[in-house]
């Protein structure tokens, strides 16, 4: 049997073929605008390339919406990818099936980080009368689009390279004892993951817009293993159970959707103020108050599962 | 001071297939605020689609669409909502009224989207109502009105937001002689308020309008001299 017999990986693949068609569509005509446009300038050729500007922009809106919702088809793929490759219990054993699961995943949460700024700042641009950020946010795409077109070829190299005959390691490798980086103990890893996290509370009611972006920047990483290697302990109420993927299963409530989700738009938020002044030289602070609201929201329920279990149990895991 | 530029303005419908139609020809038009103008020609002459331009509902393909010093042809989507949301009141032929609301509640329409109060909308409704002469039937469902009361509805629609252009297509065309006469004086009530009205119409009962300021004859697309 093939991994691409399954329905889950033919409907994604479907999807993410029309999406690259409907881009590509998109992508012909963002050259032809950035070459010709002349927002001064009444002729033929100027309005026609704005009939273009409004057409590339619906099929992007759409596109964009799209490829954030397949993303949670994807891990949702992934989860029940975990019965038909043998040997693994969860995504992680998906994941980790090859060397290009875990590259499949961080390029595509990259790219959701670069379309969700894009899609902030073409709502910048279509707000404003004279389409200022109209030539930034198109070459922010062309980029983006070539990134959208590797990480389809590697999208099809990981899934062939996914072995249906040979058992995978999952839990098994994640089950053994925490290698956090640089040696770190879990306490030292949950004190820098407070500390962070009250740094980037203050720093976004400050509004220090450079030192938020740095602070988030470390956030993802810290938050990745402060979830998976602490406060995953306490969601599977297991010493040994250290996987950022299960905790996205119906056994656990599929609290893991909203733990990650809020961090990662918690981040994302925290990061865009800077990085669209720096394109655009719009200013988008108020975006900074909902990155403190999911990330606060995301570290209340870590918070829970851990004192819950320290107040039902008396002991530390 | 002048409401509204048009710099050689072209309208051509599927450019660059067979079937293109050129529907405005090098259009120049200055129109002065408070000016009432009349667009007069046959049908098919392009005087709807000049109007729909000057109402932000489509685009030219080529040329300038100043009104109130800013290009309303370059205007993204969402700010040409705007401008005729603010700019323009429109009446139609067709009166494009909701049927099956009342005459109070089609005046109120345009205001749902103005987040005033309730007591400060009734007074801008009551107002139109007022002006418009129709204010004692504004419990009544349009579908119960008269084609001469449902215009009337549709000229209060139109004033409710204050706008400072009124733009009218044929808003005669389905009306009686005696109602075309009631909205034709009604221009009185537009100078004296200091609108700046277009109406495209080929009526002749628009000649013995005294509040006139000027005519625009078009034929083919084309300002005839």
């Amino acid at each position: 049997m093939s991994i691409f017999l399954s329905t889950e990986i033919v409907v994604f693949l479907l999807i993410e073929v029309i999406l690259l068609l409907l881009m590509s569509i998109a992508q012909g005509n963002i050259i032809l605008i950035l070459r010709r446009w002349d927002f001064e300038s009444s002729t033929a050729l100027q309005y026609h390339l704005e009939k273009k500007n409004y057409l590339v922009n619906t099929i992007l809106y759409f596109t964009v919406a799209v490829k954030i919702i397949l993303f949670l088809f994807f891990i949702l793929s992934l989860n029940s990818l975990a019965g038909v490759v043998p040997g693994a219990m969860c995504s992680a054993g998906v994941v980790g099936a090859n060397v290009y699961g875990n590259l499949v995943l961080f390029l595509k949460l990259m790219l959701i980080f670069g379309l969700g700024l894009w899609f902030l700042i073409n709502t910048l641009d279509l707000t404003a009368p004279n389409f200022p950020h109209l030539k930034p946010k198109y070459w922010l795409f062309s980029f983006l689009f070539i990134l959208l077109c590797s990480e389809f070829a590697l999208e099809i190299i990981y899934f062939s390279n996914i072995p249906l005959k040979v058992p995978v390691f999952c839990c098994s490798v994640v089950f053994q004892s925490p290698k956090l980086p640089f040696g770190y103990t879990q306490e030292f890893l949950v004190v820098v993951y407070y500390l962070l996290l009250v740094s980037i509370l203050v720093l976004n009611t400050l509004k220090q817009k450079i030192a938020t972006l740095l602070c988030n920047f470390l956030f993802f990483f810290v938050g990745y293993y402060a979830i998976t290697y602490f406060f995953g302990l306490y969601i599977y109420e297991m010493p040994n159970h250290k996987c950022p993927y299960c905790m996205l299963q119906k056994e656990y409530y599929y609290i893991g959707y909203f733990i990650w989700g809020f961090l990662f738009l918690g981040i994302f938020f925290g990061m865009m103020p800077y990085l669209i002044e720096r394109i655009t030289g719009a200013n988008t602070n108020a975006l900074l108050k909902y990155s403190s609201f999911f990330l606060v929201l995301s570290a209340t329920i870590c918070t829970f599962y851990f004192v819950h279990y320290y107040l039902l149990t008396g002991v530390l895991l | 001071m002048k409401q509204m530029i048009l710099r050689d303005i072209h309208k051509i419908y599927n450019a660059s297939k067979p079937n293109a139609f050129h529907a405005l020809k090098a259009i120049n038009i200055e129109i002065e605020t408070g000016e009432i103008v009349i667009l007069k020609g046959v049908s098919g002459s392009g005087k709807s689609t000049l109007l729909s331009l000057m109402g932000g509902l489509s685009k030219p393909s080529s040329g300038d669409m100043i009104v109130e010093e800013e290009n309303i042809a370059k205007l993204p989507d969402i700010l040409s909502s705007r401008y005729r949301h603010e700019k323009i009141g429109f009446i139609f032929q067709s009166f494009n009224l909701l049927n099956g609301l009342s005459v109070e509640q089609n005046v109120q329409a345009p205001l749902m989207l103005s987040h005033l109060s309730h007591t400060h909308i009734d007074e801008k409704v009551m107002r139109a109502l007022d002006i418009a002469n129709i204010a004692h039937k504004k419990r009544q469902r349009v579908s119960d009105l008269s084609g001469g009361e449902k215009q009337r509805c549709a000229i209060a629609r139109a004033l409710v937001m204050n706008p400072p252009i009124i733009l009218a297509d044929e808003p005669t065309a389905n009306l009686d002689t005696h109602n075309s006469r009631l909205f034709i004086e009604m221009l009185d009530t537009f100078k004296a308020l200091g609108k700046t009205v277009v109406v495209a119409t080929h009526d002749v009962l628009f000649e013995e309008a005294k509040a006139i300021d000027r005519y625009i004859h078009m034929k083919d697309g084309e300002i005839i001299p």
